[in-house]
């Protein structure tokens, strides 16, 4: 018995220095690039810091506290969290009923299934140029042909920005998350859907009681995905409103890295960027392990 | 659970890599250019700014020496690294410059950033108003009367700190009200003097369904832009130390009646121009100009390369925008300022660079005519068509011209000016209300000196 313990145990220690050895590179490469980073963006945090000086007067938490007083940031929280939000349910609904439509045997699915999808191969700062210019320059000559007066405009005002970076959000990115939900949908085996008819479920009940939870997976990935990736919204701001007009359009990263690196308080820059990260955390946290739990269930 | 809360970590942590990691990812790379330049140069180590011939001439004959370049462009400047690597070429050919040109407005600062943390370029290409943030650091070399004797006196006052020269300027801009010229002359209006004399055009030109300004308010530098127009002929012309004086707490943006109107002007702009303007790029609105949509434009020389681009006889001219008392003066902006390190060890060779650019005059007119840009070299004159010269021309010789790096020297742009611009802009949107925005102003009365001290 000794013996046998003794010998599953040197197994067991050639196996860990396996996992090890797999573990290591990636671990090194994820220590330098984000683990070391981030502490030391905390260390800056803790500090007045201007970002070009050798000194790094430390101030404690002084940071943190006047990010609570600063209404510059907390405006920017706000723009953040409504982007977030209307990005989830919308790409989410989107991209799910594409999903479904292409999943129905339309026919040409794979050409729509491109169409949808080549968006997201273009750049962030790309897409943000393109809405600029279809919002002043395209789609006002529109009006122009029609006669109408529809205001395309939509990045010139402060109560129209958001809608137009949606539109130019969603644009770029439901087609990806389309094809998350259609590989989701082929998964499903069509033995539930015919088991589901011979019970009497009709199209609506089936979608409820077969499709969705076999999605559970799918929607997770895309959940997460759409609303930590919004929450870190930078690249398409920079090239379509840079955070105009006024302030209304600057999301937490793109203050962040006015006031750290244009405005050169690096040390309080850095303290906004770790409150993004353990809101980050936070909202991971919580949509992984409730959405999980559903799977679970299921 | 601790799986997944070590993925969240490090997934997360993404967010403040990019920043974090500016500082520490350049510190390979900068580190290594100097290396580089230390290990292929070979000239004298000396490090004293003596710049005379005998040195550049050593520095001429000697082994291949390559010395490295920020420079920090705007749209207009982008290119001219090819004339300057010429010509240089022609008369240094040992010499080569290694550059990494990124844009002024968004990248040239960051990228100082990371230099100052493992050792700056030898020679930094920056604005004017850089000259003061940097040379506070220390990191600068002062340059020797040898090459800044070659540049116009005026080009050299905002850049000199305790009798010490620490920038080369090479060209400037002109800053004023772009004017279509023919339109002027087809209704009448006469050059504006006084606020009274402009709201007279203004009103003339909505009787007429002209739109009085085009602006791009979407670029909230324009309004940063416009508004340090204005402080200079209505705040700076009457206290010059206005900027000490704010942060000394003597007064304020709340209190001080000219600052106010100064930011009241915006809305005089934002009142009478395209109502698209926070839609409207550069040069769209620079296009609308040329095709007679407006008759004036607050603005600078960068404009001239798009007038002239959409339609070379276009005919326009500049003039100072009235101030309350009449006498605003023509805004000058001392622009390409060549800074060079203090801990190069290419001092000879670097100096031979400074050569270049101060005696080469057919690369000086090369540069200006691609600009379009004034010369701040002595002797020399761009040659490319200007029809807004006459009007520099003569508010330079009645003494109405003036050097912006006054306030900018006090009033830094980034974390300053151009923070305020933002919040300007949502009064102008009516997100903030007007004492909203000055308060916001005088809140940040922290980040606006230039100076790192």
């Amino acid at each position: 018995m000794g013996m046998e313990r003794k010998k599953k145990s040197g197994m067991d220690r050639k196996m860990e220095i396996q996992y090890l050895m797999i573990v290591i590179p990636g671990f090194i490469i994820f220590t330098i690039g984000l683990i070391i980073p981030t502490l030391m963006a905390f260390r800056y945090s803790l500090t007045s810091w201007d970002g070009l000086t050798a000194e790094k007067p430390f101030v404690g938490i002084q940071n943190y506290i006047n990010l609570l007083h600063d209404s510059n940031f907390m405006q920017a929280w706000v723009f953040t969290f409504k982007f977030t939000i209307a990005n989830t349910i919308i790409q989410n609904v989107c991209a799910l009923l594409l999903a479904i439509a292409l999943d129905s045997g339309i026919k040409m699915q794979k050409a729509y299934r491109t169409v949808f999808f080549i968006p997201c191969l273009i750049s962030s700062v790309i897409v943000g140029f393109i809405w600029l210019k279809m919002f002043s320059n395209v789609l006002p000559e529109f009006n122009e042909i029609l006669g109408t007066n529809i205001n395309f405009l939509l990045f010139g005002s402060s109560s129209t920005v958001l809608s137009g970076l949606l539109i130019a959000n969603n644009w770029q990115w439901i087609g990806y998350w389309m094809l998350i939900y259609l590989a989701g949908l082929q998964s499903i085996p069509a033995e539930l859907y015919e088991a589901a008819k011979v019970d009497g479920a009709g199209a609506f009940s089936r979608f409820l009681h077969v499709t969705i939870p076999m999605l559970a997976p799918s929607i997770t990935i895309c959940v997460v995905g759409i609303t930590t990736g919004s929450l870190k919204v930078y690249d398409l701001l920079v090239s379509s409103t840079s955070g105009g007009p006024g302030r209304s359009s600057t999301s937490v990263i793109l203050h962040t890295y006015n006031t750290a690196i244009s405005g050169r308080q690096y040390g309080y820059g850095s303290a906004m960027s770790v409150s993004l990260v353990i809101v980050l955390l936070l909202v991971a946290l919580i949509q992984v392990r409730s959405l999980k739990n559903r799977e679970v269930q299921q | 659970m601790k799986k997944k809360l070590l993925s969240l970590i490090l997934g997360t942590a993404l967010a403040v890599s990019a920043l974090t990691g500016c500082g520490g990812s350049t510190e390979a790379v900068t580190s290594e250019g100097s290396q580089t330049v230390a290990g292929k140069a070979e000239t004298s180590d000396t490090s004293e700014a003596g710049a005379s011939d005998s040195d550049t001439e050593s520095a001429s004959s000697g082994d291949k020496v390559t010395l490295t370049v920020l420079a920090g462009q705007s749209t207009t400047d982008a290119g001219i690294e090819d004339m300057i690597d010429e010509a240089l070429a022609e008369k240094y050919p040992n010499i080569t410059l290694e550059w990494e040109c990124v844009g002024w407005d968004g990248e040239f600062h960051p990228k100082m950033q990371q230099y100052l943390q493992t050792g700056v370029p030898d020679i930094i290409i920056g604005k004017g108003q850089d000259v003061a943030t940097y040379q506070s650091l220390g990191i600068l070399k002062d340059i020797d009367s040898t090459y800044t004797d070659r540049v116009l006196d005026a080009a050299n006052e905002n850049v000199t700190f305790d009798g010490k020269i620490y920038g080369l300027v090479y060209n400037a801009l002109y800053q004023g009200v772009y004017y279509n010229r023919t339109m002027f002359k087809e209704n009448g209006w006469e050059i504006p003097k006084t606020q009274d004399d402009l709201q007279a055009i203004i009103d003339d030109c909505h009787n007429k369904g002209i739109t009085p300004f085009a602006s791009h308010m979407v670029d909230t530098w324009s309004i940063g832009n416009v508004t340090m127009q204005f402080m200079m002929n209505d705040v700076f012309n009457k206290n010059p130390s206005w900027g000490d004086d704010f942060r000394a707490g003597k007064v304020s943006f709340s209190d001080d009646n000219d600052a106010k109107t100064c930011y009241q002007y915006n809305k005089l702009i934002y009142d009478n121009t395209f109502p698209e303007t926070f839609s409207l790029e550069q040069t769209d609105c620079d296009a609308k100009m040329v095709t007679g949509e407006a008759a004036m434009k607050v603005s600078g020389s960068w404009s001239i390369q798009n007038f002239l681009d959409i339609d070379e006889s276009f005919d326009f001219g500049v003039f100072p925008f009235p101030n309350q008392t009449g006498d605003s003066k023509l805004i000058f902006e001392p622009n390409i300022a060549v800074m060079t390190s203090a801990e190069t060890k290419n001092q000879d060779a670097v100096n031979c660079v400074l050569d270049v650019l101060t005696s080469d005059q057919d690369l000086a007119v090369e540069i200006y005519d691609y600009t379009k840009t004034a010369s701040m070299i002595k002797g020399v004159s761009p040659t490319y068509p200007n029809p807004s010269q006459s009007d520099i021309d003569k508010y330079a010789a009645e003494g109405m011209v003036v050097d912006v790096n006054l306030g900018n020297n006090q009033l830094v742009w980034g974390g300053f000016q151009d923070e305020n611009a933002a919040d300007i802009a949502a009064y102008l949107q009516g997100d903030e209300s007007f004492e909203q925005c000055l308060a916001a102003s005088d809140a940040r009365v922290g980040a606006s000196s230039s100076s790192t001290e």
